[in-house]
């Protein structure tokens, strides 16, 4: 690639990178032709975005399916899923700050390595994004069909949690077609709420546990079942740290970047790996690894039941819901972000950044982000898609963490990050070590289905915007 | 800039204004919103400074929309600001792409020190217009805002007091001195009446009065309970009222 500092070259459409927004403050961005973007979006916003999209899957999905694969070893497994995220979320905190623009992952290292590596990041995050999204839905599927059993509906021998997620996917990408005003504010209190039920849930669990009321119980053997499970359920359940660098896909609208998106990113990683290892440790108390693993997704209720009877199981039953829920919007807010941020570079077809018309919503992106969801929704495998997601989201980790140490070898002129990231080498190089080695603990399938987007999505690139140059070009 | 204008008072004819006004106007430019030439001719003698807003869906990044729209956007602010620079007036225009109109606004009348905001309304000719007031208001702006657009002699406005039963506001003494103030800056009595009633709810008072008036001039009010569960009376009222509304901002 060229080493100029302009953004140029044409696809085969003959569409150019757009520049956008030029400088800005704390408060707006402002445009080359002086327009004002208004940033929006504080840290409570930030951090309902981070802890919202994440929650759902390490708490209401995970704990069933983990603690069979590793017993009560699978606390250490989110454990490490925490590091590793942590690990990610300063360097891209440092990159977010010195180009707080919409795009997270993808803008960075397409700016710091080039338009190939940027290319199959950003195309492989939206499919990623998508797998993730698809995730969520099955998820949310099972809760909603453990609430009908709950109301007494028998639904024995129907294909009832994917039609359930599947409607509802249809819904959710119809609802943001439309437009929204205030989803983000109920998703403020959405997570507001799941927290509360979470942490008095916890608490309650944990004293129960100890031995506070009742009769203590005898722990099990931490790892029936040796070390190895413990990185290969590490693997699965990074899907409940996905939601982290979602924060940076709308740095553009976060509110004095250079001090919430750090705090966002940094903060809903700790608050969502406190409750994922307390949540494992109640629950494998509560009725031993093997058990759990007998209840599946929904296994959450069961251990509510277990403390609370009827009515914990109805607030775990609820909080599942809403949580699941939380998480596929956030998704699906993020892939169309995604999708912009590519097409603005013409990477992908610009057409995918158009403004619908009557309803103001960028209506092709969120269709490329509902649309492939449905059909992933109706493969329905939960673990293969929790790690696909995964796969490629641990990709662009890895990548960013390279070029956050690129970007502080060329130190470009305009790179002045608000937050810097202490003995950079060091962390960004353990996470990116730290990421690519995750991958390699994934199931087979899971990593075959992930090399094969990232082939294709270089082989579009060649093909469709190979003159394309990014590099450098803020 | 607006401290070195209060600082040199600017004199024209009889009277004296202490700080010209100036005027924030948001539009929803792309909504097709716009201001009526009979509103233009109205509020020409202030300042003015338009900010043409598109209020976007949250899932709309504002950088998307700016790709489109910026230029429509650009165009539809600059017609009604020539239509402003028509009439005589100083104009200056913004635009902002925002999930947040209230923000936007907000942060554009702090950065452009304005006295006062215009919440539009459909008008026909302004003849009458109407201050209602309720209780700590801004006087010296309000005067200045009102005598620099009534200067022509044209046009005539009524002070209104409203005291709420057992308030310990005192409307009359307000009104009184709001009229002595507008009279030193050189607003001739006789296009000042005044009035002073009870009310149970200054808020619907003021909407059912302002089919009789053109156009009303307001306090901004304080927060409270009220303000933050309804959103500010001035809001409200423009939102009931068939007559603008110009709030004149607190300092």
């Amino acid at each position: 690639m060229g080493t100029s500092d302009e953004a140029g070259g044409q696809n085969r459409a003959g569409d150019e990178p757009e520049e956008a927004s030029t400088s800005g403050d704390g408060e707006t961005t402002v445009t080359e032709e002086g327009s004002e973007l208004e940033r929006s979006i504080g840290l409570t916003g930030g951090l309902s975005i981070g802890i919202g999209t994440m929650i759902g899957a390490g708490i209401f999905v995970f704990p069933g399916l983990a603690a069979g694969d590793a017993g009560p070893a699978a606390a250490a497994s989110f454990a490490i899923g925490a590091v590793i995220a942590l690990l990610v979320a300063l360097p891209a905190s440092e990159l977010a700050t010195a180009m707080p623009k919409s795009g997270g992952g993808y803008y960075y290292i397409s700016r710091a390595l080039g338009t190939l590596p940027g290319a199959v990041v950003g195309i492989s995050i939206w499919l990623g994004l998508v797998f993730a999204t698809a995730f969520y839905l099955v998820s949310f599927g099972s809760y909603a069909a453990a609430l009908l059993s709950e109301a007494g509906v028998n639904v024995a021998g129907l294909p009832i949690v994917g039609t359930l997620a599947l409607l509802f996917g249809v819904v959710l990408t119809v609802v943001n077609l439309v437009g929204t005003e205030n989803a983000a504010k109920l998703q403020n209190y959405v997570v507001g709420l799941l927290l509360t039920i979470l942490v008095v849930f916890l608490s309650y669990g944990g004293l129960d546990v100890l031995g506070v009321f009742g009769s203590e119980s005898t722990p099990e053997q931490f790892l029936p079942f040796g070390v190895m499970p413990v990185f290969t359920t590490a693997a699965l359940v990074f899907t409940s740290y996905l939601g982290f660098a979602q924060v940076a896909t709308v740095a553009g609208d976060i509110k004095d970047p250079g001090r919430n998106l750090p705090l966002a990113m940094v903060g809903s990683v700790l608050t969502v790996a406190v409750l994922y290892v307390a949540t494992i440790f109640v629950a494998t108390s509560a009725f031993g690894s093997g058990r759990l693993a007998t209840f599946g997704e929904t296994a959450m209720v069961e251990v509510a039941r277990a403390f609370v009877g009827d009515a914990g199981a109805m607030a775990i039953l609820l909080g599942g819901l809403l949580a699941t829920v939380s998480s596929a919007n956030a998704s699906v807010l993020s892939t169309s972000r995604a999708v912009f941020a590519v097409s603005k570079d013409a990477l992908l077809p610009t057409m995918a950044s158009r403004v619908n018309l009557q309803y103001g919503t960028p209506h092709i992106a969120l269709s490329m982000a509902g649309g492939p969801v449905l059909v992933l929704v109706a493969f329905g495998r939960v673990e293969v898609l929790a790690e696909v997601a995964s796969f490629l989201h641990l990709v662009m980790y890895g990548l960013m963490c390279v070029a956050l140490i690129a970007m502080r070898r060329d130190e470009p002129e305009w790179y002045d990050p608000d937050f810097q990231v202490p003995a950079h080498r060091a962390v960004a190089g353990t996470g990116a070590v730290a990421s690519f080695g995750l991958i390699a603990f994934m199931q087979r399938e899971s990593q075959i289905i992930g090399v094969a987007i990232m082939i294709a999505a270089a082989g579009w690139y060649k093909y469709y915007a190979g003159d394309v140059r990014l590099k450098g070009a803020l | 800039m607006a401290d070195e204008r209060s600082e040199t008072p600017m004199t024209t004819d009889s009277h004296t204004i202490r700080e010209p006004p100036r005027l924030l106007i948001p539009i929803e430019v792309l909504e097709g919103e716009s201001i009526s030439a009979s509103l233009v001719e109205f509020l020409a003698p202030a300042e003015v400074v338009l900010l043409g807003y598109h209020d976007l869906p949250e899932q709309t990044p504002t950088e998307q929309a700016s790709m489109q729209y910026e230029e429509k956007a650009r165009t539809a602010i600059d017609d009604i600001a020539d239509s402003f620079r028509g009439a005589g007036g100083k104009v200056e225009t913004r635009i902002a792409f925002t999930h947040d109109r209230d923000q936007t606004v907000d942060r554009v009348a702090a950065e452009e020190s304005v006295t006062g905001l215009l919440l539009p309304n459909p008008v026909g000719e302004i003849e009458e217009v109407i201050v209602p007031i309720r209780g700590a208001i801004d006087v010296d702006r309000l005067a200045d805002l009102v005598a620099t657009l009534l200067e022509d002699g044209s046009r005539r406005v009524t002070l209104w007091g409203l005291a709420e039963e057992g308030d310990e506001f005192d409307a009359e003494a307000a009104v009184e001195y709001t009229r002595n103030t507008l009279s030193e800056r050189g607003l001739p009595d006789d296009q000042v009446s005044t009035e002073v009633s009870v009310a149970e709810s200054p808020v619907w008072d003021i909407i059912e009065r302002s089919s009789e008036f053109d156009v009303i001039v307001m306090g901004e009010g304080g927060p409270g309970l009220l303000a933050s569960l309804f959103g500010d009376p001035s809001e409200r009222i423009a939102e009931g009222a068939v007559a603008p509304v110009i709030v004149v901002r607190n300092r």
